[in-house]
């Protein structure tokens, strides 16, 4: 392998590049915009979720009780209605999430001292918003009942409100939240972004790059070439790799000064994992663009092989911890998980190299056998 | 119709390009089905200073599905390190003296450390935890006060009760096959007509198409109508062995509405598509286009997070985006069995966003030729 041949290929591609305007310029707008887009847009937190209230009883309890969903943030209230049929329909259009039924007599029974049923009826398209809301009608709930019974057991024990409230509840809760003091989403998304971006953009630069030549048929200028195949791949993906290099430190910028989110770890070793990381995430483009013969089908494939593990495998939007054993194995065969843990590791854990670098060899290693399947499979020869 | 027919041959010969296509609509949506987005057998470490009757039963409340007890540590360094590594979701730590405080009646407290790097799972896992404790404190002070079974029956009390519809188990399967299934629609919606258009292009083969008897329209009609035809079956097969086969989804609605619908919406999405090919000389910018327009479309329809929690100029927009009407439409035919009477809302703007997309993209490929 000669280094200058390498250059020479690299100072070709480089050419090619900042030659077509439009694709460099994308090379850099869609990461940063996808990271704007991104950081602005993704919500996880369930909040302000329409609900209606059917109250049979009107009494004023029952108002009382009502009450707490009205005023909640979390919830938004969209009105009464008459009956069930009416909740239906809210429903399947969408205009509620929620409803929730307070039987007749409810005021009667409670203060008669006898248990009563409400109940609430959730749209379970969204299984994640369901079990939120479910969370919080529940917690409504507690609250209400500890009121009831407070009350109950200071009449029924003859103690003051306070005296009852404590032995209401005995244990007191001290909830610590680790790494994210105040749960802003952005300082988990943010990270966890770059990760997606990075996966997602360098393979499709790669790719495209790569059959381009096949499609227009200047790969054969190579092949008939002295160029060996080792200096060819490295000549045409150095640019690339660079080219993400550079949107990794414009990222890691976004995400710590447009976010603000905290970096804590060694931003050194951060770099130089990332350098592995694109590294690796060119190789899928490179493997990818061997396999297509066209760049229709060199698109569609990288797609298929950066998005969908991406978003799904990667821990942005599900945990891996929570999948089941088959995902999290597939989990496990993508680079974006041992990524996601560094980054995140790197930004809100501040931790280093001592914990992080099973996760990076793991990358060391995807990348090189991506690279080394690719070597072997790249021909200079057209098959017959 | 010809040129209808040879746009389809030509996918037909790109072998990689229709094995993709098919992996996405069925494989892909199995796979997606597979991811849970509840909290799933979350780590719990227990740091146990009392060992006692109490402690035991407060630890062994921690149970699947939400939480798995994942071994007892010694102390609190251990828990960081466990938490720092991402072994341990939860930290509990219940202080000495915890069973004799409670027989007392006298307060104690439990510490609870929760790992946020991911706050979903962070939320989650604390409110749970908070349940579960919160319920064992109550249940403890019943006991004092001789309240059990029966006993229950004289204490104003509420009972939650709730009924989730649609979907009465919360199979996350459910949910994430479809929303899978109209990515993929979306992604090919906008992919395919974009490179068909640019393909001609880039080769030099528009050259002779516009040299021949053919109008404009009716080129670009042949690549949308072939590409939606292709989706159209992709969705049909995605449907009938993933969605209804695999996942046992009950299609509640009418499929022949679904179909007409999302037709619709993959012709609305054609015409982006094919404006992504006027104003890109080579695939490789058509394929970046695509990317940089089709995130705001899926992130501003809902399709992973809910709407209502979108900020309030973020939800605005979102009326902009043809995937948030689809979407609304897609659930409430597949899952909810939802007819015209409700859905003619989501329709009408779709049929009026799709409308003007499409002739924006065809005015735009038109004046291309002129």
């Amino acid at each position: 392998m000669k280094i200058n041949r390498v250059k020479t290929l690299a100072v070709k591609e480089w050419r090619e590049i900042l030659r077509d305007r439009l694709f460099l310029s994308l090379a850099f707008v869609v990461p940063i915009s996808m990271m704007l887009v991104f950081g602005y847009g993704i919500k996880m937190d369930v909040e302000n979720i329409p609900f209606a209230v059917l109250d049979q009883d009107r009494s004023a309890m029952s108002r009382d009780y009502l009450h707490q969903f009205i005023d909640s943030r979390y919830f938004d209230y969209q009105g009464d209605v008459e009956n069930e049929d009416e909740i239906d329909n809210l429903i399947a259009g969408s205009k509620i999430r929620f409803a929730i039924i307070v039987p007749p007599k409810f005021q009667e029974t409670l203060l008669s001292g006898r248990p009563i049923a409400v109940q609430s009826l959730i749209d379970g398209t969204f299984p994640f918003r369901t079990s939120t809301s479910k969370g919080y009608v529940a917690a409504i709930n507690n609250a209400f009942n500890t009121q009831l019974l407070t009350a109950y057991i200071s009449q029924k024990m003859g103690v003051t409100a306070e005296q009852a409230a404590a032995f209401m509840s005995p244990i007191k809760i001290q909830l610590r939240y680790l790494y994210n003091q105040e749960l802003r989403s952005i300082w988990s998304i943010a990270p966890a972004m770059m990760m997606f971006i990075l996966l997602m953009t360098p393979p499709f630069l790669t790719a495209l790059g790569i059959v381009r030549e096949k499609e227009n048929g200047s790969i054969y200028n190579i092949y008939s070439s002295t160029v060996t195949r080792g200096e060819f791949l490295m000549g045409k993906l150095f640019p690339y790799v660079v080219i993400s290099c550079i949107n990794v430190v414009i990222l890691w910028l976004i995400a710590i000064f447009a976010f603000g989110a905290p970096f804590k770890g060694d931003p050194v070793f951060f770099f130089i994992a990332s350098v592995i990381y694109v590294t690796c995430t060119t190789g899928i483009g490179l493997l990818v663009s061997l396999f297509s013969k066209t760049q229709v089908s060199a698109m569609m494939l990288t797609v298929v092989v950066t998005i969908v593990p991406a978003v799904l495998y990667s821990g942005l939007l599900v945990p891996i911890a929570s999948m089941d054993a088959a995902s999290q194995f597939e989990a496990h065969l993508f680079p974006a998980m041992y990524y996601t843990d560094i980054a995140l590791g790197s930004f809100l854990k501040g931790i280093g190299v001592e914990e992080l670098w099973t996760r990076v060899a793991a990358l060391l290693l995807y990348t090189i056998i991506l690279w080394v399947i690719s070597y072997n499979l790249f021909h200079k020869r057209v098959k017959a | 119709m010809a040129m209808t027919g040879k746009e389809l041959l030509q996918l037909g010969r790109d072998t990689v390009l229709v094995c993709a296509v098919l992996y996405l609509f069925t494989l892909d949506i199995m796979m997606a089905g597979g991811v849970k987005m509840d909290l799933n057998q979350g780590a719990v470490f227990v740091h146990d200073s009392d060992h006692s009757m109490a402690s035991r039963e407060l630890i062994y409340r921690f149970q699947p599905p939400y939480f798995k007890l994942s071994g007892e540590i010694l102390n609190e360094k251990e828990g960081i390190r466990l938490l720092d590594q991402g072994e341990a979701l939860v930290v509990l730590d219940i202080p000495p003296k915890f069973q004799q405080d409670l027989l007392q009646g006298k307060p104690t407290a439990v510490q609870v450390q929760v790992g946020a790097s991911n706050t979903v799972l962070g939320t989650l896992a604390a409110s749970y935890s908070a349940q579960i404790i919160g319920q064992y404190g109550f249940d403890v002070a019943l006991q004092r006060m001789g309240l059990t079974g029966e006993g229950l029956e004289r204490v104003p009390m509420l009972d939650d009760r709730h009924r989730v519809w649609y979907n009465p188990n919360q199979k996350d399967a459910w949910f994430m096959s479809i929303s899978e299934l109209l990515t993929v629609i979306t992604i090919l919606a906008m992919m395919l007509p974009a490179a068909a258009a640019v393909r001609e292009k880039e080769r030099g083969t528009i050259e002779q198409l516009l040299v021949s008897p053919l109008t404009p329209m009716q080129i670009m009609l042949s690549k949308v109508i072939s590409m939606t035809l292709v989706i159209l079956i992709g969705t049909a097969v995605s449907v009938g062995f993933v969605l209804y086969g695999f996942f046992e989804i009950p299609i509640k609605g009418s499929l022949p509405l679904f179909f007409l619908v999302t037709a619709l919406y993959t012709f609305a999405m054609s015409g982006l598509g094919l404006f992504i090919s006027t104003i890109s000389r080579n695939l490789a910018q058509a394929a970046m286009l695509v990317i940089m327009i089709m995130m705001p479309i899926i992130l501003l329809s809902g399709a992973w997070t809910p709407p209502e929690a979108m900020p309030d100029g973020i939800r605005q927009a979102m009326y902009l985006s043809p995937l948030y009407y689809y979407i609304e439409m897609a659930y409430g035919i597949l899952l909810k069995g939802a007819g015209l009477a409700v859905l003619w809302d989501s329709l009408l703007g779709l049929t009026l966003l799709g409308s003007v997309m499409f002739m924006f993209g065809v005015g735009r490929f038109k004046r291309q030729f002129e």
